[in-house]
């Protein structure tokens, strides 16, 4: 105790720190602490738990749609249907589009099931397989011309109906107008089953083609090209114009009413549905323009746009973040003001710019709605081969397959989800690499 | 055309720097009112005054680093070799190379030890190839006293050095673009006592070759490293003259309070 204790306040001096009112406090504050921490966890459980059954629930159903079931069959490849193989290799190939393989594969059919007669039954039979199969022969003898003549067992695809059925989706045990799958089928595929001619496989056609009518047929790297030459137009115009009005606006520009208004409308932009960047994409650069529909040019202008307002603002965030302290250095050695923001200010705020960049690319790829403005949800079977072809990209895939009614597009849908996710983590994963490298420079 | 500026005392030697009737506003706020002051090159002069004095804000007027502040207003001349800085003619970019600046927070730029120095001459085009930016930088870590501290980790990042070293740095950033003037803004006043003798130090080290002007607000630095003095009180010179004579001899009452310690 000293002497100032008689100029404070009583309630001051009678501070009894044991008292059971301040035990009470402590307890309510301990409490407090206790339940505040409860609520954070359950929160983060209930996230991550909720990631767990969407990636799982994705995974499950879409892993499946890497695998497509082949059936082995022994095909005679009748001398008198098929072109002399002595021929010229180009004529030989020539003359083998000519050949009608429907014709050769319904005879190793039938040699396989000889007591299929009626003309409905063959034709059942038939669809066992995939309509890709007449293309696999095909190729089959093009690449070894010497198998015309000889009986061979050939790996064929299974139509998209067989592919199901196989893989379980399709349950055999309903009555049989109630399933496209009907009772002959099924008995010609357990026979099959039996003589271990089914087998599932990996199914790299599913990564390397484009899109296609049939399931079993269907591929991403049409989409996937679609959306890398999309995202290419994209952060071309996007980056340089969002980095120069950044730095614009951060570094040169007046504070008057002009630039505070367009500051507002750049915040406001941001928040604008993105259909409505579809029908300016679809008014501006194919109404008044008049560039190609369906190209990755007009929908990565029109990504551009979207992702504008996403990477100005957190370029401009990031120019913010400077310490003007570096400003002034600059300033203070003499730099102009245009060294002092291209040698200080943007290499320093580059990581924060590189990062909204990334999460306006993220968005973009993701993005359908507004592609669906411009055309891009058309049927594309050719993967595109510049920005002027006509593509599609992998959201809007998704929603095609999606939108099918064959089964087997479930699954497929669900593996192109996968290869969508697969590039978000990859963009992801580099933005991280760029920011850490740029952090390390200086 | 140079104008001719009379001198404000008659014994004194040519001034480098002349601040004739100088106000400074911000906005409503009346910084500096009316100051009169001459900078000799050979000498160090120390700006005193409790805070909010403006003496920080004529300082950054000397060099125009108040430019940017949309509603800073200054009126007035200030004279460098006789030709008014403030003149629309006058490159800021120049005046900035010859009359350079130290920061009351050591700013390194995050960047190596090298190109701390080195950014200057090579935004000024000083040095024509590598060897003679390394002479410049080699010269210029020499002056500031920092060459045999940093000369084997020249690659090193500047903002890696401790607090002092990173304000000598800053000097040495200052001094390589060979600058007529320097202003010091409180250069000691996130320093330790032993840092702030270095650069103390190096200020004594300095004077002579430049032009140097420090505002300070410890009174025992200014006694220390300065020539001329000059106390501020709200935005008004209250007291111009020679170091020894404003700390033993000072005409104004309010100075006598203020180096006494009575108000500030």
């Amino acid at each position: 105790m000293n002497d100032n204790d008689e100029h404070m306040p009583p309630a001051m001096q009678q501070v009894d720190w044991a008292s059971p009112q301040m035990k009470a406090r402590l307890n309510r504050r301990y409490w407090m602490d206790r339940l505040f921490r409860g609520l954070g966890l359950s929160a983060v459980a209930a996230a991550t738990l909720f990631l767990i059954v969407l990636l799982g629930n994705i995974i499950q159903t879409g892993v499946s749609g890497f695998f497509q079931t082949s059936i082995e069959i022994d095909v005679s490849f009748d001398a008198s249907i098929l072109p002399d193989p002595a021929l010229p290799r180009s004529e030989f190939s020539q003359a083998v589009a000519q050949v009608n393989m429907q014709r050769i594969l319904r005879q190793a059919l039938l040699e396989k099931f000889p007591d299929v007669k009626a003309r409905g039954d063959v034709v059942r039979l038939t669809r066992l397989l995939s309509s890709g199969a007449r293309s696999q022969l095909r190729s089959l003898v093009v690449r070894s011309p010497n198998i015309v003549g000889t009986t061979i067992p050939v790996q064929l695809l299974a139509s998209d109906e067989v592919d199901q059925a196989v893989k379980g989706n399709i349950d055999v045990s309903l009555p049989e107008e109630n399933r496209k799958l009907k009772n002959k089928e099924v008995g010609w595929l357990s026979l099959l089953q039996s003589e271990n001619r089914v087998s599932l496989n990996f199914h790299p056609r599913f990564i390397t083609s484009g899109d296609s009518r049939e399931p079993e047929l269907v591929g991403v790297w049409g989409a996937v090209v679609g959306s890398a030459l999309t995202l290419l137009v994209t952060l071309l115009t996007a980056f340089p114009i969002g980095l120069a009005a950044a730095i614009y606006l951060e570094e040169f520009a007046p504070r008057n009413r002009l630039t505070t208004i367009i500051e507002i409308n750049i915040n406001n932009l941001a928040a604008v549905p993105s259909i409505v960047f579809g029908l300016l994409g679809l008014a501006f650069f194919l109404g008044a323009v008049g560039m190609a529909r369906s190209a990755p040019l007009v929908g990565g202008l029109t990504l551009a746009l979207l992702s504008l307002p996403t990477i100005i603002i957190s370029a401009r965030a990031a120019i913010t973040a400077v310490p003007q302290s570096i400003r002034d250095a600059a300033r203070g050695l003499g730099a102009s003001p245009m060294q002092v923001a291209f040698h200080h200010v943007v290499p320093q705020a580059m990581p924060g710019i590189l990062t909204g960049t990334i999460i306006g690319m993220s968005r973009a790829l993701g993005e359908s709605a507004p592609l669906l403005m411009i055309g891009m949800v058309a049927f594309i079977v050719d993967v595109p081969t510049g920005i002027d072809d006509p593509a599609t990209v992998l959201p809007v895939q998704i929603f095609l397959w999606a939108d099918s009614p064959e089964r087997a597009f479930i699954e497929k849908t669900s593996a192109a989800i996968m290869v969508l996710l697969f590039f978000l983590i990859s963009m992801n994963g580099i933005a991280i690499w760029l920011r850490q490298k740029f952090e390390r420079n200086w | 055309m140079n104008a001719v500026v009379e001198p404000l005392m008659a014994t004194e030697s040519k001034p480098k720097m002349s601040i004739r009737d100088v106000h400074v506003r911000y906005g409503d706020v009346h910084a500096v009112k009316g100051i009169n002051l001459d900078l000799y090159s050979d000498k160090v002069t120390a700006l005193i005054g409790p805070s909010g004095c403006g003496k920080s804000t004529l300082l950054r007027c000397l060099n125009r680093m108040n430019d940017t502040i949309s509603d800073c207003e200054v009126r007035g001349q200030i004279y460098l070799d006789g030709k008014d800085v403030y003149a629309s003619d006058i490159d800021v970019v120049q005046l900035r190379a010859r009359v350079g600046m130290v920061f009351q927070k050591p700013n390194p730029f995050p960047k190596s030890i090298y190109d701390n120095v080195a950014y200057g001459p090579r935004i000024h085009g000083l040095a024509t190839d590598r060897d003679a930016l390394d002479e410049i930088v080699e010269a210029s870590l020499e002056k500031a006293g920092l060459w045999h501290e940093v000369k084997d980790r020249l690659d090193h990042l500047g903002t890696a050095l401790s607090g002092g070293q990173q304000q000598r740095l800053c000097i040495a950033r200052a001094i390589a673009v060979n600058p007529e003037v320097i202003l010091m803004d409180e250069p000691c006043s996130s320093l330790d006592p032993i840092a702030t003798a270095k650069v103390e130090a190096l200020i004594d080290e300095l004077s002579g070759r430049y032009a140097i002007v420090i505002v300070t607000h410890s009174m025992q630095q200014a006694a220390r490293v300065s020539q001329k003095t000059v106390f501020f009180h709200l935005g008004e010179m209250i007291e111009y003259g020679d170091t020894t004579q404003i700390f033993t001899a000072p005409q104004q009452e309010q100075t006598r309070d203020y180096i006494t310690g009575r108000i500030g």
